[in-house]
């Protein structure tokens, strides 16, 4: 036998990797052992046990919460006492308590901890932290409506052991507090509504040195008080066990909605397990959750703790001020007794319990009585969505990533080979130099300029991505600065925290800090950001913040912020202070030029809709991820931050070129509508889909375009009552049952267009449920569909978007396309008008620049148009300001060029003309009138040619 | 029928009406082909649907009347009529279904000065001044938000102009160079065909001298045998001489055995290392970046990982090792002096190969499979070739100097045939149109973008090459002369299908959770072989567009073929 002597060594390696290769065992799905079930979260399960003690003990269960009535006072509005935790015979826990009843109708219940207020306890391990429970939360999110009511009264007929409090615009309000134990009832019109502490789980850990030796006599599980262990991660707990939870009461309402972000339906499943329930609560605590789950009650990106709860004829609500991580319980019953329910049908009593693990108990109770109201009440309390610039709600073209800057024009100059219209184009990470922010990469990105010029030369924008990590590294600028400036978040130790994200070791900027917003404000600058560019905007990611080797993917709980604060008590802020910097820096990058910022936020919190737009994170390319996406969408909306939408396409792998298509055909319905991609996903910008699907995703995104007037008024109506957006169908018809937990079609604002995206593969047809008995008109044939409380099979092939009218509406279009919406400003108008059966229709228009504060004095239109005895007019409803004037003037030559009337009255047969009269012209002009028969169910149509009315102007046009 | 006439008497005419009383003028945003529709001052007739006719006071009026928008040259009015717009029966005049289309082409820039070109009608009066269309600036006539494009077709036509000229020059001597290319194709090509016929040549010789050197060997092979069984009765009996081939076998294992420990041990620290890269490797990937190859390597690492674990040394295995290593004596090993001296007859001469029952019987066969284990791991794994068994070790000198002369002439033959083989495959190659891309085979171009410097050498390979570490990436070896379709604008705006010459490459390097890369090369007519630019259309899926006069149309005639060496 021969050796052969050279045996290479490589062999061995290779087959060592072939061998690891080959032992595959592929299934992908989120990594439920990265994040906490209750069970695992230690105030979660010990509030749940304390719950199920309460529960299992029943009637004979009394709530150790006292209200000592000596204390109480009441003055201007505000009723203050001390609640009492009777621990034991001799020891009782001093809870300072008020309860504000506010001029808005809304009411705020604060539990302090009397020790922890004074400062009176000892951190443990030496921990120079923040003593007090968490009270700053309001500063970050509450900007308004706190004016205390000037007419809430105590009722002197209170019944001993009672307050009773009655307040609100109409004084139909009332809160009937009972003292011991503590109970709150909430009743608007003597019907109770909202019931606090009514299962006694009322619940706060008080502070208490922690016990040596097993001295501890209680027969509390302390097993989770002193510290926990998660993973591989530690928590210190240098105050020990901290948390606050309270059951709250929804009598006689079975559907809850609202505290995204969630997967999940609309309409929010009970959490207490059995067929088709949730074996968690709802959790709340901000989390880059990787390929999350459907039908989850798993925790997301952002959070907004303010539920609402329905039923025929009310909607309440209640918001839960605290950003600690949060969980809910929901569980439905038949309610035991409702001497108010006059109905055979039986009443369900949504119960509900709040649980946060530190912060003091901060809760507003909003007793509607309708979802607007609590939208208009919540929205003044927390702010309304900013109204965005226009370029926002346009189309968005990301991809993670386009790969230089090159790149980037080759994509822009398809878009318009192909005339797509699209007006943003997104650049994810890898443009920077080594994933250092506010820099480029110079090989990849060696003119940022001329690519941003392109860009301009067609009105369209460049959205960079910005996250909060800093790479740590000695020769970065902004590294730094952040650590000499001392503006970095800490470790438990109070050293600068160093973790791991995108550009390896990192250091997170602290926005609680007010000094880091100033210079935040400076990176952003034309000459720090270098190669930026005026139509350049910020995408914030990562801000959970995501930390790759952190506990749950994020910081150490005992992290410390500005204030010695823990990161455990500001966690679900964290996300909203990075955004508010953000939008500071963005506001006036040039000095004397204001502009409203455009800034994307993956993390949230109450009150971010001022400041930014939402997506729904790391979707995936499935059918699953589509459906769910309206729910969740829809969720956001009547939880206040409206200004949402989801990966058009799916950001994990490679869709189909059906579900590609139909996924257009729904995210033109969000209000944030951006297509992004892996970077490891095929290329899929939509001029590169095969036909028919090009031509079909085409005329999907023209579709949005032609209606942006529309979506610019939702938006403006938005940014003045909170309004969603994109509205459920419980949200516009609040009185017909049979659609409360309809979460698969959408109202577009107050348009009366009703939108039901396909969402399944293969269907082509599908069914759109009507409430009422107006007539719905298909958008593109006028087919007729009537009938109130059922579903109606509407026609989908791949090629149409089932889209109805509902009639009474007058409905703003601008129909020619054009390559970004930007240029279409000059363009007319086209109303489509459906009557209702009253033959009258109604719509507004609201337009300004779309770019400045302008309309802040009065640089805008708003037009009430009115159709009502054969006469359609438009009403000026704007109010005037120093900017009107020159506004008005740059917008005198645009017009209404076409008027569609759907379903006119079959007099108009004959009728070839109508006669113009618009405010301040001498005599009345004639505009031609042709109307259109249309058979088989389909509606007949007039049409207006070129009553050549400015849009600006008041004008009548007699039919 | 549209709207009446006599309304329209009263509706607000357009300001492009007013051009249309003098009747050279056509109305704004006709082509000259068009103008014959526009002469009627009274009536318009819609192009394309003649049955549909409105005063000719609609045309130009910024309201659409005709289902073919052809009562709009010179307004966006009609711009949405296009299957891409999501028409409703209003936009479609009443009808339901079937195609939508503009009888125009686009908005007529005249351009004086330059050439005239049409503009979408989407970009007229949109405010944006599309000079690299309408130089002329008419595409903005409505001055729409105080836009205003000056005539910018003097500067813009001079320099198209010079532009032109030189592109023609280029032209010129792209054709030039293509003539040139076609005929240094050709002479390649003879020389191939040349070179083949060498080669046929030269291949018979080789063969010849094959079969005289098989036999020599096979006679030295004879009178070998014949002189070592002589031998072998010379000395102490056919034991003795057995036992000397028996003594070199266990020698010759003994060596494979410190060889086959010395690579096990090279392996095992491998081993050692890959492992604690792994563990590194899984303590710091990024979960979040959905790199299903990571994942799956973490995934498979964490079960390899948690695998119970053989130990591979085993320690007293490796003790035995150690003494079955150590040369033989008296006190371990097989006593060789023993059986050298034996003097006991002994026919079987199979035994030799039953050399192993002098050994104890564990360690042989442990050696033995070890090795032959070893062995054919390394042979399947194609790091060493078969040996064939015949080239046994007791090969006298003078087979063994017989055998390497066959072997070297047959290394000869086999040369020549592989080089045959290629001019034949050469010779059947697809080299496009008269074979000219034979002329720019192995010939390299490349181009920085981005990171990278791409580099393609035709007919042969693409490569990436990194700036940032200077590493080298096959994007792509030679497949074949294939064809691909490329969507590009017509003067009117729309799509329309060119069929392009492209270049496959494939089997490039493996990409890292992907496939093997591949580059389609589409090439183009130009003055230079040239990269335009490069992308990456999907995973490891490129695509290069390349400009070479070999694709140029024309020059195909009049060929001035160099001379060949054959007509020297």
């Amino acid at each position: 036998m021969t050796r052969n002597k050279a045996v290479p060594s490589l062999a061995v390696l290779l087959s060592l990797v072939v061998l690891i290769a080959c032992l595959v065992a592929p299934g992908w799905a989120v990594k439920h052992e990265n994040f906490k079930t209750c069970e695992q979260s230690g105030f979660c399960k010990r509030n749940r046990a304390f719950a199920d003690i309460a529960s299992a003990e029943g009637s004979s269960w009394s709530s150790p919460y006292e209200l000592d009535p000596a204390t109480l006072s009441f003055q201007d509005g505000q009723l203050s006492g001390m609640l009492v935790k009777m621990v034991s015979e001799h020891e009782k826990v001093q809870l300072p308590l008020t309860i504000a009843f506010l001029e808005s109708g809304a009411a705020r219940l604060v539990v302090d901890e009397e020790r922890r207020l004074k400062g009176d306890i000892e951190t443990r391990h030496g921990s120079k932290i923040n003593k007090k429970r968490y009270d700053e939360a309001e500063k970050w999110v509450i900007v308004g409506g706190l004016e205390g009511s000037k007419t809430a009264t105590l009722n002197p007929q209170s019944e001993t052991g009672f307050t009773n409090v009655v307040y609100g615009p109409n004084a139909n309000l009332q809160a009937i507090i009972r003292h011991s134990p503590f109970e709150i009832e909430f009743l608007r019109d003597g019907e109770s509504q909202v019931q606090l502490n009514k299962q006694g789980y009322l619940n706060i850990e008080h502070w208490r040195p922690k016990l040596e030796n097993g001295e501890s006599e209680s027969a509390e599980d302390e097993s989770t008080w002193w510290e926990e262990n998660f993973g591989s991660n530690t928590d210190s707990k240098p105050r020990g066990p901290e948390s606050v939870g309270l059951d709250i009461t929804f009598p006689g309402f079975s559907h809850v909605f609202g505290i995204p972000e969630h997967a999940d339906s609309l309409s929010l499943r009970e959490t207490r397990g059995g067929p088709g329930n949730h074996e968690n609560p709802y959790r709340m605590y901000n989390s880059d959750v990787f390929e999350y789950e459907l039908d989850s009650p798993m925790t997301l990106y952002g959070s907004i703790p303010f539920m609402q709860a329905h039923r025929k004829g009310s909607s309440v609500g209640v918001f839960w001020l605290n950003a600690a991580e949060t969980w809910v319980d929901i569980v439905k019953k038949k309610a035991s007794s409702n001497p108010l329910s006059m109905s055979a049908s039986e009443k369900v009593d949504t119960h509900t319990h709040w649980i946060s693990e530190a912060g003091r108990m901060d809760l507003f109770v909003l007793l509607g009585p309708t979802p607007q109201d609590l939208s208009k009440t919540y929205g003044e309390l927390t702010g309304y969505t900013q109204l965005p610039q226009h370029f926002a709600i346009a189309y968005h073209q990301c991809r993670w990533n386009y790969v230089t800057d090159e790149d980037v024009k080759e994509v822009d100059a398809k878009f318009d080979k192909y005339q797509i219209p699209y007006d943003v184009i997104w650049l994810d990470l890898e443009y920077t130099d080594d994933r250092k922010y506010f820099t480029w990469d110079p090989l990849t990105f060696p003119n940022p300029k001329g690519m941003q010029e392109k860009l301009d030369a067609s009105q369209r924008k460049l959205v960079v991505l910005i996250d909060p990590h800093i790479k740590n590294k000695n020769d970065y600028f902004v590294s730094q600065e952040l650590t000499s400036k001392g503006l970095a978040v800490l470790n438990k130790d109070g050293e600068v925290y160093d973790g791991w994200c995108w550009p390896g070791s990192s250091n997170w900027v602290d926005c609680f800090n007010p000094a880091a917003v100033p210079w935040w404000n400076s990176l952003h600058k034309f000459d720090k950001f270098k190669g930026s560019m005026p139509n350049l905007f910020i995408w914030n990611d990562m801000n959970e913040p995501s930390v790759f080797n952190g506990p749950e993917t994020t910081m150490p709980k005992d992290n410390i912020h500005y204030g010695n604060w823990e990161h455990r008590d500001v966690h679900n802020i964290n996300g909203l202070t990075l955004v508010n910097a953000t939008y500071q820096a963005m506001l006036e990058r040039k000095k004397g030029e204001l502009r409203r910022p455009f800034v994307l936020t993956r993390s949230y919190f109450a009150g971010s809709q001022r400041t930014s737009a939402m997506w729904t994170g790391d979707n995936q390319a499935t059918w699953g991820h589509l459906a769910a996406s309206l729910p969740m969408v829809l969720n956001n909306g009547i939880a206040g931050f409206p200004f949402a939408g989801a990966d058009v396409g799916g950001f994990f792998h490679n869709p189909e070129k059906e579900l590609l298509a139909r996924w257009y055909q729904a995210g033109i319905w969000y209000p944030f509508f951006r297509a992004h991609a892996h970077i490891d996903t095929r290329r899929r910008e939509p001029y590169l889909i095969s036909e028919p699907y090009r031509t079909i995703i085409t005329q999907a995104i023209r579709l949005r375009y032609q209606l942006l007037p529309a979506w610019y008024t939702a938006f403006h109506q938005a940014s003045v009552n909170g309004t969603p957006i994109v509205r459920p169908q419980y949200y516009v018809f609040p009185e017909d049952e049979e659609g409360f937990a309809i979460d698969d079609q959408l109202y577009l604002g107050d348009t009366g267009l009703l939108a039901k995206p396909v969402v399944q593969e293969n269907t082509f047809t599908t069914d759109i449920y009507i409430a009422d008995d107006e007539k719905y008109y298909d958008y593109f044939d006028y087919s007729i569909y009537q009938g109130a409380g059922k579903r109606h099979t509407v026609p989908a092939p791949a090629e149409k978007i089932p889209l109805l009218i509902q009639g009474g509406h007058i409905i703003p279009r601008r129909d020619r396309p054009r390559r970004s919406s930007t240029l279409m400003r000059w363009d007319p108008y086209t109303l489509v008008i459906t009557l209702n059966k009253d033959s009258e229709a109604e719509g507004t228009l609201y337009v300004d620049d779309g770019e400045t504060f302008d309309y802040e004095r009065g640089g805008y239109i708003h037009r009430r148009f009115r159709y009502q005895d054969s006469v359609l007019s438009s009403e000026d409803i704007a109010t005037k300001g120093a900017n009107t004037a020159e506004y008005l003037k740059t917008m005198s030559g645009v017009s209404v060029e076409r008027l569609i009337v759907i379903d006119p009255p079959t007099s108009w047969k004959s009728k070839t003309s109508v006669t113009v009269m618009e405010d301040g012209a001498k005599t009345a002009t004639v505009a031609p009138l042709e109307y259109h028969e249309q058979s088989d169910g389909k509606a007949s149509y007039a049409v207006v040619k070129s009553p050549n009315v400015g849009i600006s102007k008041t004008w009548r046009i007699d039919f | 029928m549209r709207f009446s006439k006599s309304l329209f008497l009263l509706a607000v005419a357009g300001s492009g009406a007013r051009a249309s009383s003098d009747k050279t003028a056509r109305p704004r945003g006709v082509a000259p082909d068009f103008a014959k529709y526009y002469q009627d001052s009274k009536t318009f007739t819609c192009i394309s649907d003649p049955a549909i006719q409105v005063p000719f006071a609609a045309v130009n009026d910024d309201y659409c009347d005709c289902p073919d928008g052809s009562d709009e040259p010179g307004t966006s009015a009609c711009s949405h009529l296009s299957h891409k717009s999501p028409l409703d029966v209003a936009d479609r005049f009443g009808s339901t279904d079937g195609p939508v289309a503009n009888a125009l082409p686009g908005f007529y820039c005249k351009n004086k000065g330059h050439r005239p070109a049409y503009v979408p009608f989407q970009r007229v009066n949109d405010g944006i001044c599309d000079y690299e269309l309408c130089c002329d600036g008419s595409d903005e006539w409505a001055r729409v938000g105080g836009t205003k494009c000056e005539d910018r077709c003097k500067e813009i036509g001079k320099k198209w102009r010079k532009e032109e000229e030189q592109r023609q020059k280029s032209m010129t001597t792209a054709l030039r160079k293509k003539q040139a290319l076609l005929a240094e194709a050709k002479r390649l090509h003879r020389e191939i065909e040349d070179q083949t016929t060498r080669l046929e040549a030269e291949v018979k010789d080789a063969e010849a001298k094959v079969g005289v050197l098989e036999n020599e060997v096979k006679a030295v092979e004879e009178a070998e045998r014949s002189k070592t069984v002589r031998s072998g009765g010379k000395g102490k009996g056919k034991v003795s001489a057995l036992v000397g081939v028996a003594k070199a076998r266990v020698d010759e294992l003994r060596d494979a055995l410190l060889e086959v420990r010395q690579q096990r041990d090279e392996a095992q620290s491998r081993l050692a290392e890959l492992e604690s890269i792994l563990s590194k490797f899984k303590v710091e990937y990024n979960p979040n970046f959905n790199d299903e190859g990571v994942k799956r390597a973490v995934r498979s690492w964490e079960d390899y990982a948690a695998r119970d674990k053989t130990e591979i040394v085993n320690q007293a295995r490796d003790r035995d090792l150690t003494e079955i290593a150590k040369t033989d004596s008296e006190s371990s090993g097989v006593d060789w002096e023993h059986w050298e001296n034996e003097d006991e007859g002994c026919k079987d001469t199979d035994l030799i190969y039953q050399v192993a029952a002098y050994l104890p019987p564990s360690v042989v066969a442990f050696i033995e499979e070890k090795y032959l284990a070893f062995r054919s791991f390394l042979e399947t794994s194609g790091f060493l070739a078969t040996t064939p068994e015949s080239n046994s070790p007791t090969e006298s000198k003078a087979v063994t100097k017989a055998r390497d002369a066959l072997n070297s002439q047959e290394d000869i033959l086999r040369d020549l045939n592989n080089k045959l083989r290629d001019q034949r495959t050469d010779l059947e190659t697809d080299y496009g149109a008269g074979g000219i891309f034979r002329a720019l085979k192995g010939q390299c171009i490349s181009r920085d973008a981005g990171e990278y410097t791409y580099e393609h050498c035709f007919f042969q390979e693409t490569k990436q090459i990194s700036k940032k570490g200077g590493s080298s990436t096959s994007m792509g070896r030679f497949n074949k002369v294939t064809s691909t379709v490329v969507e590009e604008l017509n003067d009117a705006g729309d799509i329309v299908l060119i069929e392009k010459v492209a270049i496959e490459y494939d089997r490039g390097q493996h990409c890292w959770n992907g496939p093997n890369r591949s580059t389609k090369v589409v090439l183009e007519c130009g003055e230079d072989n040239e990269i335009l630019k490069t992308a990456e259309d999907e995973k490891c899926v490129y695509s290069m567009l390349v400009t070479t006069p070999a694709v140029c149309p024309g020059g195909e005639e009049n060929i001035v073929a160099s001379p060949s060496k054959d007509e020297l």
